[in-house]
């Protein structure tokens, strides 16, 4: 989507295990949720 | 509600809104996620500068991953913050930019702005400002931004083109889009992408 509305140069960090040990840790291993950092440009 | 989104929007915004009043009033309460100083400890943020802020600016954190991982910021850039929440990723950009950048900060809750204004007071923060508004209709002009960061927001908004297209809006062109946010790597099914619940917790 990213791409589609004309950012470029996008970047994707590595996963963070955002919900690890946490209330939600349940349900975020049932989808494997991750958290990550991203990084685009505006031409 | 459009025919293409999953969920009510109105309705998920409120869900959100209940979900993070509770945040700023309750920080350490009982939430599905981490928050405050141990999270920011979990997602890499610069140990000494999360040590020397105050517990109100960073109690209320609740973000997902690091904007500034891939990038630090640079002095003097205009920053705007797209749910800048208890206000922790705005301090954190204010200690990047210095006193000559500016950080705006958008957040929908008034609870969570309150404890934003305050918490830049304290720290003497001058370039820090807060605004209400939502992501989808951000209040700041066209192009104004030098980089955009935000922190587990855009996943609680049903219409993400909307969003992005108004994160491209107040970017100048050649400014960064610096932005953390969950991901599933398993397919959610179609009755639990329709699930309120769901996207809040």
């Amino acid at each position: 989507m990213l791409a589609e509305i004309g950012f470029a140069d996008i970047r994707i960090g590595p996963p963070y295990d955002t919900f690890g040990e946490a209330r939600g840790e349940k349900k975020a291993r049932q989808f494997a949720v991750y958290g990550y950092s991203f990084l685009a440009r505006k031409p | 509600m459009s025919a293409e989104l999953p969920v009510d929007p109105v309705a998920l915004r409120e869900e959100v809104k209940s979900k993070y009043r509770d945040v700023a009033r309750n920080p350490n309460g009982e939430h599905h996620f981490h928050t405050g100083r141990p999270l920011a400890r979990r997602l890499g943020y610069d140990q000494a500068l999360v040590d020397s802020m105050p517990d109100a600016a960073v109690e209320s954190f609740a973000g997902v991953a690091n904007p500034f991982s891939l990038r630090s910021l640079d002095p003097g850039e205009r920053v705007v913050d797209a749910g800048s929440g208890g206000g922790f990723d705005c301090f954190v950009a204010a200690s990047q930019v210095g006193p000559q950048g500016k950080v705006v900060g958008v957040d929908m809750l008034a609870e969570m702005l309150e404890k934003s204004r305050a918490s830049a007071g304290l720290m003497g923060l001058k370039q820090v400002e807060f605004r209400e508004g939502l992501l989808e209709q951000i209040p700041v002009q066209d192009g104004w931004a030098d980089v955009v960061i935000s922190n587990g927001v855009i996943n609680l908004c049903a219409d993400k083109r909307q969003t992005f297209s108004e994160l491209w809006r107040i970017l100048r062109p050649g400014g960064r889009l610096q932005f953390a946010d969950i991901a599933n790597g398993k397919p959610v099914p179609a009755g639990a992408m329709r699930d309120i619940d769901l996207w809040t917790g």
